[in-house]
């Protein structure tokens, strides 16, 4: 199975090519919990400075990934490297504490015994530092995520937000040259979860850290990565800028996990290598020009069955001027509900279903109407 | 699997990279220090003895494997009779511990009976006063003829002769009742409170009577506990050693345990002790098993709550029932031995009519008299009991962390060989400490530290590893990434998260090991008396006084420990799950 993107065959933002040694490097990693291989072959290096996030459902064995380069469990096969030198594999674990890391947990883990600047303060209090010079240590990190004021408070007289920053200034107190994060925000009510995606990526981008964060919520990730890393199986499905996991995923998979995805089988009808496209018969009804990967395209051949994917806000009523398809989509209207900002419609295409993000409610006569892709939105998943 | 052909092939000619010394940082020696250290006391403390008295009873001098001791030690003289009484005792303690804590359990929890509180204060009075101190304060209320309740009987009611003799199986039999009861009383209740409201509303919205309710629904529902709670109160009532010995002395009868004292008794004759405290094992051993499975298979029920007013039992006329029913058992089980505990140690002389002028404080000033042996013991007690709390509870935080904590092959044999400890008898185990430890460390305080602090270890580990449970390991790697090592993670954050489950069970070994009898009786020598072996020499001199002035020292120290209970259970800090 090939993880990279097939749409470019290259890793993007490939750090394999720069003179500092990756930050975090898995070689082949492997874990068993009980019967199933949690991880199972993972190959990632993370450049200094880069966000990597890994996605994918729970089971998939990110937050096991993640565990293992804190070095909390230790791998049956593959190896992980910190800045170049060996942390972890089959018969060699560096404890947690040598690995000069940083991790936002979970549930937090802020220590409820300790007040707000002791928390913060504890891995320099470990390290040895001077009173005075943690002292105001402590006090940056702390303005850094805005909570100068309640250093003397103890964790229990926090809100979940409150506790959460908390979490994230022990953990970059130290100067961590990885920071770790696992689905930090997943115990934050909705709104708050939203608003710290946005400071936790301005924060990152400011101080310039590296940081591994593991996620299933496809927002969190999209906003949060400069590469998503998509996982499902305890393997790589997928790794690329948000913007190519969203637009051009490597399987179904992905394409169904990363946002929603309408898909529409076919059969091909002509293949154009030189501009990466082929046009295919849909079952649905229409012949429609979809792009492909250069892997897929490689092999591809009239005849051949193909997997269309389009997203419910690339499904348009207005024909474009330069259609992608011959005749427009025949679709069939199924039921249709009121989001606020647009219209989520339930249709059909000759049996096969279709959702479509609108803006119109849309103009069904007797029921049906015509719909058209977006230009260049369609990708062929397999 | 493609994946690596961009990097190297071979993961392994890249370990070159990492510099032996840090390599070796990997080992954690303080970590796997501690925990060793830990497993090896536990062996030492639990399964050493256990297969010495094991392998003493099947295996004959010669180190052949024979049943030849079993048969010998049971054809000696009155060993039958033994074996008859202990399982008459353990039949009839159990059926009149269940017949006095189920309906009074019932009464407190799903009733309007006055007076509910005053009942559970009792029961946990009852159950805080080892029986051979109640037998001390039924002597006092009920030996034949210069009983004070016989007297009573006799002078103003009208009997013709003592209506009690406590001094007999049958005041025996009321003794344990009264001491165990509370077990069936606390689970039963526990577990009607327990049982959500909505189960039994949707009994009775089914068309269900209040009666054919609590026949088909609630009581379902609570079997698990009694069956819980019956295997308990056989297994007190089958181990039990200090009323039996202090009765069975007077009334010259034996029951197993009695009779394995007595195999020890000079010249000790350890392969009979270890051949008959065997049926006692067995027993505990099936019993535990049937507890493990039968029980813990249908105990699949435990919300929390307290009985709604819906469930509460209006009982009319029989209210005052109930009450009177209560009122006998508070006043037997709690007032009435209390009271003739503290009345007895400050009488001139038992017998002696109860008037301002017989109340003297002789008795403590003898029982304190540095002179004296009382004194001693309440020191050598004191003592075992701050090391063994000691000792426990430290060894119960390792290893409640290492079976919370350490994902390897013997957690399970670790909490397997603790519990086998609780279940165990304290009169057998007390036998294989002896066997394993009389060279070493006969006639000091140490051998029955051992013993003491194996026994208890349970306790502690149960308590202070439902404290590390619910506490998240995150709290714990948070500080291994902080840069903190294995034992500072323990100290900075573990401990001081678990400490008041750690202090509640320190309090409990030290209240637990202040009156120890069993095991006392058997490892203690002359230097090394303690409180409750000396109560049992009073008894059996005849000072019963001078057994109740020392007893109420004990029940006083007991309770004001447990007292402190409250002071570690107050939580301070809230706890992120």
């Amino acid at each position: 199975m090939n993880f990279y993107s097939p749409a470019t065959g290259i890793v993007p933002d490939a750090p394999v090519a720069t003179a500092q040694p990756p930050r975090l490097e898995l070689r082949d990693l492997r874990k068993r919990l009980g019967d199933t291989a949690a991880v199972n072959g993972i190959d990632l290096q993370v450049a200094p400075g880069e966000s990597v996030v890994l996605l994918g459902p729970s089971g998939c064995g990110k937050t096991t990934t993640l565990r293992m380069v804190a070095g909390f469990l230790q791998p049956e096969g593959g190896e992980i490297h910190l800045d170049g030198t060996l942390a972890s594999n089959a018969s060699f674990a560096l404890p947690p504490e040598k690995r000069r890391l940083g991790m936002v947990f979970q549930t937090y883990a802020v220590w409820p015994h300790k007040t707000v600047a002791e928390n913060v303060g504890y891995g320099l209090v470990v390290a040895g530092g001077k009173r005075a010079e943690i002292d105001r240590e402590v006090a940056a990190v702390l303005d850094l995520v805005q909570l100068g004021d309640l250093a003397r408070r103890y964790p229990s007289e926090l809100s979940g937000g409150q506790q959460q920053r908390v979490a994230l200034a022990r953990a970059l107190a130290t100067k961590p040259t990885l920071l770790l994060l696992d689905e930090p925000l997943s115990n934050l009510d909705a709104s708050l979860r939203q608003e710290m995606r946005f400071e936790l990526r301005a924060l990152q981008k400011r101080i310039g850290i590296t940081t591994l964060y593991v996620t299933h919520d496809q927002d969190e990730a999209l906003v949060l990565a400069d590469r998503v890393v998509v996982m499902n199986k305890g393997r790589i499905e997928q790794v690329g800028t948000p913007e190519e996991v969203y637009r051009t995923p490597a399987s179904r998979f992905v394409g169904n996990f990363v946002g929603t995805a309408n898909l529409l089988e076919g059969t091909v009808v002509t293949v154009d290598r030189a501009a990466g496209r082929v046009s295919v018969a849909l079952y649905a009804g229409d012949i429609a020009t979809a792009r492909a990967s250069a892997g897929w395209l490689a092999t591809a051949a009239p005849g051949q069955h193909a997997t269309l994917l389009l997203r419910p806000e690339d499904i348009r009523f207005d024909r474009p001027e330069k259609p992608d398809q011959q005749t427009g989509l025949d679709v069939r209207f199924v039921s249709a509900a009121f989001l606020g900002s647009r219209y989520e419609l339930q249709l059909t295409a000759n049996d096969t279903p279709l959702r479509v993000q609108s803006r119109t409610p849309g103009t069904f006569t007797d029921d049906r109407a015509r719909l058209w892709f977006r230009p260049d939105s369609a990708w062929v998943v397999a | 699997m493609s994946s690596a052909t961009l990097f190297t092939d071979d993961p392994h000619d890249v370990q070159d990279g990492a510099p032996l010394l840090q390599r070796l940082s990997g080992i954690q020696p303080v970590k796997l220090l501690v925990i060793g250290c830990a497993i090896f006391i536990l062996l030492a403390l639990i399964a050493y003895p256990l297969a010495l008295l094991i392998g003493y009873s099947v295996i004959d001098a010669q180190g052949n494997l024979t049943f030849d001791t079993f048969e010998k030690a049971f054809n000696r003289r009155g060993m039958w009779a033994a074996t008859v009484n202990s399982t008459m005792l353990v039949g009839l303690v159990t059926a009149g511990a269940c017949a006095l804590g189920i309906p009074l359990a019932w009464i407190v929890a799903r009733t309007d009976a006055p007076g509910k509180i005053l009942v559970t204060l009792a029961a946990g009075i009852s159950f805080v006063i080892p029986s051979f101190i109640s037998v001390v304060s039924w002597i006092f209320l009920a030996a034949p003829n210069s009983g004070y309740l016989n007297k009573l009987a006799v002078e103003y009611l009208g009997f013709t002769q003592a209506p009690f003799n406590i001094m007999s199986f049958g005041g025996l039999v009321f003794i344990e009742i009264i001491g165990v009861y509370p077990l069936v009383f606390f689970a039963v209740s526990a577990a009607l409170n327990n049982v959500d409201a909505s189960n039994e509303q949707a009994a009775r919205v089914l068309g269900a009577g209040r009666l054919r309710t609590t026949l088909t629904i609630t009581l379902p529902l609570v079997r698990p506990a009694i069956l819980s709670a019956v295997i308990l109160v056989m297994l007190d009532a089958l181990s039990s050693f200090g009323a039996p010995a202090a009765i069975g002395t007077m009334a010259n009868f034996s029951v197993i345990t009695t009779k394995i004292y007595d195999l020890l008794k000079f010249p000790p004759q350890f392969n009979y002790a270890a051949a008959v405290a065997m049926p006692i094992m067995v027993f505990t051993a099936v019993s535990l098993l049937i507890q493990k499975y039968a029980v813990r298979a249908e105990n699949f029920r435990t919300l929390t709550g307290k009985a709604t007013s819906d469930q509460i039992t209006t009982l009319g006329r029989w209210r005052w029932v109930a009450a009177g029913f209560c009122i006998v058992v508070i006043f037997a089980t709690a007032v009435l031995p209390i009271g003739a505990l503290l009345l007895l140690s400050v009488l001139s002389s038992f017998g002696a009519d109860i008037t301002l002028s017989n109340l003297v404080t002789k008795h403590y000033a003898l029982i304190f008299d540095p002179d004296f042996v009382a004194r001693g013991s309440i020191i050598n007690s004191l003592l075992l009991a701050l090391a063994t709390a000691t000792v426990c509870a430290g060894l119960g935080l390792v290893l409640g962390w290492v079976v919370e904590r350490v994902r390897f092959f013997g957690r399970e044999a670790i909490t397997f060989l603790v519990m086998i400890a609780y279940g165990f008898p304290s009169i057998a185990y007390a036998v294989g400490i002896l066997m394993g430890y009389v060279n070493l460390f006969y006639g000091t305080l140490t051998l029955i530290l051992i013993a003491y602090a194996g026994k208890l270890l349970p306790i502690a580990f149960v308590l202070v590893r439902n404290g590390i449970q619910q506490l998240s390991t995150d709290l714990e790697e948070a500080a291994r990434i902080s840069g903190a090592g294995w034992l500072r993670s323990v100290r900075d954050v573990t401990f001081p998260l678990v400490r008041g489950a750690v202090g509640i069970a320190w309090v409990l070994v030290f209240s637990l090991s202040l009156r120890e009898l069993s095991m006392s009786a058997i490892l203690s020598q002359a230097d090394t008396q303690v409180m409750p072996t000396v109560v049992i020499q009073f008894i059996e001199d005849g000072a019963i006084e001078l057994a109740a002035a020392l007893s109420v020292v004990i029940v006083t120290v007991s309770l004001s420990i447990l007292g402190l209970i409250r002071f570690f259970s107050r939580k301070k800090t809230a706890v992120v799950s």
